[in-house]
């Protein structure tokens, strides 16, 4: 300790806080055990939500992993790790994201022990990487392509992969009516790459079932004026024609001032002026089409004289929206009105203005090149409805993955089990401090089982241990079994349609095994205290001591004793 | 929040501001959440049925609303708990898709809270309960459709429509006129329904109000009225064969959307313009009169030179019409809107029978009236009362009976009254709880108990013993297999709710059971709540 006796040497700023060594490695991951606690009730069909309220009064309610780490609005610079890699599971492929904080969590955890012992962790995370390849080798050898089947068939198992994300959320008791809504919609929009294709309109009141799929576009009554009611409201085949200009009497430039001197000559600027605007309209009119949509605002006059031709009009349509009416009736949006030829004008087969629960809903139906499709959502509660976007778009992500990539595991605990099992057999081949770590590892992965066994309110151990001799029957036959979370048994997870696309485990294991090595390399935090102000404080007390005397000092630097 | 600790029992932070979160976990959570949920149907129970109380809300500013519309109360309550709030927007959902049965829906979602409560402290997983009551929806839902009569009913025979319409109104304060009122309802939604499509716009249908005059004075116009009157005061008050010029330019000189400005720079001039402008104005006029229009509606104003003008041509008109009545209008005379002079013709005019003003009482309020329109298509309820909260709650109930003849039109299928429906689905459920294994059994009986809160609740709030009546009620239901026995609320005689001409529609009363099974799962699926203590 001689150290202690020696002068600081300040390098950085004052009250900056540094934190080292060994001490730090735990507090991290300790951090991110926390964080994995709480998503850890949400797993599984059995698992719960949770009701998030934020200080601007907004509340939320949901079960996907990715919004609670979202809300939870986590500041702790380790834990942050595991709220990305949520995101990123989220992003890349929508469903998972409970299974991977869980994942990195329990990998964490079961470093922990180790890194207590003294191993260093770079040993750790080299036998965690490696698990990690053999995991997804497992994954992958073990998946069961859905390629090659009939289109009916195909349809058939990417709704049971639907209908397993869909399971553990709130509408979870219309599955198989929303799974089976999911993949049309996915089907209908093809192999094209724009999610936002699918629309889905939200609209509170009536019950889960009235909600409905259109084959084509459907938006909400857009402000209207005066003479709207008199348009025709219904048209078979009619022709569309898509505007991003305002058609309203107004003046044509800004900036433009007239002056007169010879008061006759008034009514011929007003003329002038109305002209413009009846140009505009007669072209739209002589265009042939039957439907006028405007992103921009279309004003009572342009509304009155459309009435007058028995032409329907919509404007100020939102962006997203128009856009799903360009693709799907094969029209083009115009900016100007000048030269509309057939080809720019899009076409469905009925357009109809129908009463939605509260609400009036433009509905295009039938749409030539069917690229798109709107989902209507309909519920008791505003946070319900909101809670089966998150779910249905979860799903719509799992069917586009299993589309794609057309390999489906046993979900229900099955795959991590084998995965585990694999693991630990692997591990009895290897000479090594690496044989413990690679166990650990098989360990960590029973987590899932463990969960869903726990939110289920079984008894995980009675049900994991059925489960583990399952597994090691030597035929491997016992490959496809998982938790039965109907009668808190075991069962064939594949014979029962529990299925999820392979991306998404491989996907889960990698992410996971990421965070958690890149928790084990970190052995320093440096913050600095202007980013954070009062809070620095405590936070910086909590962030575990800072070591100036290097890591044999156990980090019992000044951070430690300005807190206590 | 619940605080991690690290070795050293440091307190770790990981959430942002986290020693101002609060977090409840599990039972707890659920607990907290259901009595949030049972406070608000306690407050609601009471306005249930035909002998409901109703409730007097205040609002920061004074106004004083009167109501037992379900949906009004706790829209006006301004709840602040997250759980209650579900509740009320579990009672609008209800008023958007059906408009009526907004307080039995959240009688419904309490009772099964309630039930849910007692299995919770069992030990059974919140997740089963909630399963278990799904089943249980699922079962009541059929039931009620095995039950359920097709009501047929045409433009000409509307007397199905009425007495359902009148069940809806016998529970507001309006039921002393509530036959009056149930035909208006009826006659307004068949006059704009198209019935080819089973679609009602209820748009077309305007309800407008006035204090002053009985409740009995309430009529149904087939056309318009408009909160206005004639311009001049001494324009003819009557127009017989009126045809109607709607426009939405003002009676005045038109002015260029662009920037402009006109140099004077000689006395020629201004005179000039000076005339230009006073042709403007005759123009205007004779354009007018020359397509034969013998009263104006206008959007804008006209200033009093513009208004003389009129007088003195003998061309009444109306200034300052909003834009919807304006479309109204439209719609009712067949006329078109115009937006200026130019394009006046005769085929743009609309035609009404008759256009009145009328003055009321001794008030100089004027309202005018255009009747005998070309299309019938848009009407107005034209509602007097007492005092303005009586008008505002005779607005919502008709608002209510409106949507439940629209339903009735959709699809014409009804179940009965009087807590019928819930006791014979309570029997339905009951018997079926039986037939499934496991815990949801258990569940599925509570959903059986929870179906008897309703006739409870009717009961209690007409004064009868609720607990003697209800068994009596379903022992005869059983007994004679008679599905219509409910609570004989009026004191009437029979249980039979055939003979009392109860009904309400099949599709408003499957939206309860589903939407109140649907909220209370949400609820029950919650086990953490982490807010801002500010809450």
């Amino acid at each position: 300790m001689a150290s202690m006796m020696q002068p600081q040497i300040i390098l950085l700023k004052e009250g900056t806080d540094t934190s080292q060594g060994k001490p730090q490695l735990i507090s991290n991951i300790n951090a991110c055990m926390a964080v994995a606690d709480v998503v850890r009730t949400t797993l599984g069909p059995r698992g719960m939500d949770k009701l998030i309220h934020d200080e601007k009064g907004n509340t939320t309610i949901s079960n996907d992993g990715a919004t609670i780490m979202k809300l939870l609005d986590i500041i702790h610079p380790a834990a942050k790790i595991l709220v990305d890699i949520a995101k990123s599971q989220d992003s890349e492929v929508g469903d998972g994201t409970t299974t991977v904080v869980l994942l990195a969590g329990e990998f964490l955890k079961e470093a922990k022990p180790f890194i207590e012992d003294g191993v260093h962790s770079q040993n750790l995370i080299r036998s965690y990487r490696t698990a990690s390849h053999l995991a997804i080798e497992k994954v992958k050898e073990l998946a069961v392509s859905i390629e090659g089947k009939s289109l009916e068939e195909k349809k058939n198992l990417l709704a049971k992969c639907a209908a397993t994300t869909l399971s553990s959320k709130l509408i979870g008791g219309e599955k198989e009516f929303f799974a089976s809504m999911v993949v049309d919609a996915v089907l209908a929009i093809g192999n094209d790459d724009r999610l936002n294709m699918i629309g889905m309109k939200k609209v509170p009141g009536g019950n889960m079932r009235d909600s409905f799929l259109v084959n084509g576009v459907a938006f909400k009554k857009t402000f209207s004026y005066a003479g709207f009611e008199q348009q025709p409201k219904k048209f078979e085949n009619p022709k569309i024609l898509l505007l991003n200009i305002e058609l309203e009497l107004k003046s044509e430039k800004e900036n433009a001032e007239i002056r007169l001197s010879d008061p006759l000559q008034y009514q011929s600027i007003v003329d002038a002026e109305w002209n413009i605007i009846y140009d505009k309209l007669d072209k739209c009119v002589k265009s042939g089409a039957k439907v006028v949509l405007s992103r921009l605002a279309i004003g009572d006059l342009a509304t009155q004289y459309f009435a007058d031709r028995d032409i329907f009009c919509a404007g100020r349509v939102t962006e997203e929206d128009l856009q799903r009416v360009a693709a799907a009736s094969g029209g083009t949006v115009q900016t100007t009105v000048n030269n509309i030829i057939d080809e720019v004008l899009g076409t469905c087969e009925l357009f109809e203005e129908s009463q939605v629960g509260n609400e009036r809903f433009n509905i295009f139906s039938g749409c030539p090149s069917g690229r798109t499709a709107t989902i209507v959502l309909r519920g008791g509660a505003d946070q319900f409805i909101e809670e089966a976007e998150r779910s249905l778009h979860d799903a719509i992500m799992i069917v586009r993955r299993a589309l794609k990539n057309s390999t489906v595991v046993a979900g229900g605990g099955a795959i991590d089990m084998e995965i585990s099992r694999y693991l630990r057999q692997h591990a009895r081949t290897i000479a090594g401090k690496s044989q413990l770590f690679i166990n650990s590892y098989a360990k960590a992965l029973e987590v899932i089982p463990r969960q869903l066994c726990d939110n289920a309110g079984f008894d995980a151990t009675d049900v994991l241990n059925k489960l583990r001799q399952k597994h090691a029957l030597p035929s491997g036959e016992g490959a496809p079994y998982g938790v039965d979370i109907n009668t808190g048994g075991i069962a064939d997870s594949f014979a029962n349609f529990v299925w999820e696309p392979a991306v998404v485990k491989i996907n889960a294991i990698n992410a996971a095994t990421e965070a958690a090595c890149l928790v084990l390399s970190v052995d320093e935090t440096i913050k600095n205290p202007k980013s954070e102000s009062a809070q620095g404080e405590a936070a910086a007390g909590a962030m575990g001591g800072r070591g100036r005397g290097g890591a044999a000092f156990r980090g019992r630097g000044r951070g430690m004793r300005s807190w206590a | 929040m619940a605080l991690a600790f690290d070795e050293f029992g440091r307190p770790f932070i990981i959430l942002k501001e986290q020693e101002q979160m609060t977090r409840l976990r599990g039972l707890d959570a659920q607990k907290a959440n259901i009595s949030a949920g049972k406070a608000v149907a306690r407050i609601l129970r009471t306005s249930l049925g035909p002998k409901g109380m109703d409730k007097m809300l205040q609002s920061p500013d004074g106004d004083v609303t009167i109501t037992n519309d379900g949906a009004t109360i706790l829209e006006q309550m301004d709840v602040d708990n997250q759980i209650a709030k579900l509740m009320v927007e579990l009672s609008r959902s209800q008023d958007y898709e059906i408009g009526d049965g907004t307080t039995g829906v959240v009688v419904m979602a309490g009772a099964l809270l309630e039930q849910a409560e007692k299995l919770l402290e069992r030990g059974i997983h919140p997740i089963r309960i909630a399963e278990g009551y799904e089943m249980a929806s699922r079962i009541a839902f059929e039931h009620l459709e095995n039950v359920a009569h097709k009501y047929e009913f045409d433009a000409t025979n509307i007397e199905p429509l009425v007495q359902t319409c009148m069940t809806t109104l016998s529970s507001k304060i309006v039921n002393r006129c509530k036959r009056s009122l149930a035909e208006i309802a009826v006659k307004a939604v068949l006059a704009v329904a198209d019935l080819e499509r089973k679609d009602v716009n209820l748009d077309l249908i305007k309800v407008e109000g006035k204090v002053g005059g009985k409740l009995e004075d309430t009529e149904l116009i087939y056309g318009i009225v408009v909160d206005k009157d004639m311009s001049h005061p001494q324009m003819p008050k009557q127009i017989e064969d009126a045809k109607i010029a709607i426009l939405t330019c003002p009676f005045e000189p038109p002015k260029p959307k662009t920037k402009h400005k006109v140099d004077i720079d000689t006395v020629e001039k201004f005179q000039t313009l000076r005339q230009q402008e006073q042709k403007y104005f005759d123009d205007m006029v004779q354009q007018c009169k020359d397509v034969g229009a013998t009263l104006v509606i206008c959007q804008w104003g006209f200033d009093d030179e513009a208004n003389h003008l009129l007088m003195h041509r003998n061309l009444p008109a109306v200034r300052w019409v909003g834009g919807v009545e304006l479309e109204l209008i439209a719609i009712a005379t067949g006329g078109r809107i115009v937006p200026r002079f130019q394009e006046l013709t005769p085929e743009k005019l609309g035609k009404a029978g008759l256009v009145r003003e009328k003055a009321f009482g001794t008030t100089k309020d004027r309202m005018i009236y255009i009747e005998h329109c070309a299309n019938s298509k848009a009407v107005t309820i034209f509602i007097r009362g007492g005092n303005k909260m009586i008008l505002e709650e005779t607005k919502r109930s008709l608002h209510d009976a409106l949507c439940v003849a629209r339903n009735l039109i959709r699809n014409n299928s009804i179940v009965y009254g009087g807590g019928s429906a819930e006791i014979s689905c309570s029997i339905a459920v009951e018997a079926a709880a039986d037939k499934y294994p496991g815990v949801e059994q258990y569940a599925i009986r509570a959903f059986a108990d929870a179906l008897d809160a309703i006739p409870m609740a009717l009961a209690e709030n007409s004064g009868l013993q609720p607990i003697e009546t209800l068994s009596a009620v379903k022992a005869q239901q059983i007994k004679e297999n008679n599905h219509y026995c409910g609570i004989d609320c009026n004191d009437i005689g029979t249980n039979d709710m055939r003979e009392q001409d109860v009904f309400e529609t099949l599709i408003g009363k499957q939206q309860q059971i589903m939407l109140a099974t649907q909220v209370v799962k949400m609820i029950l699926k919650i086990d953490d709540v982490i807010s801002s203590s500010d809450y």
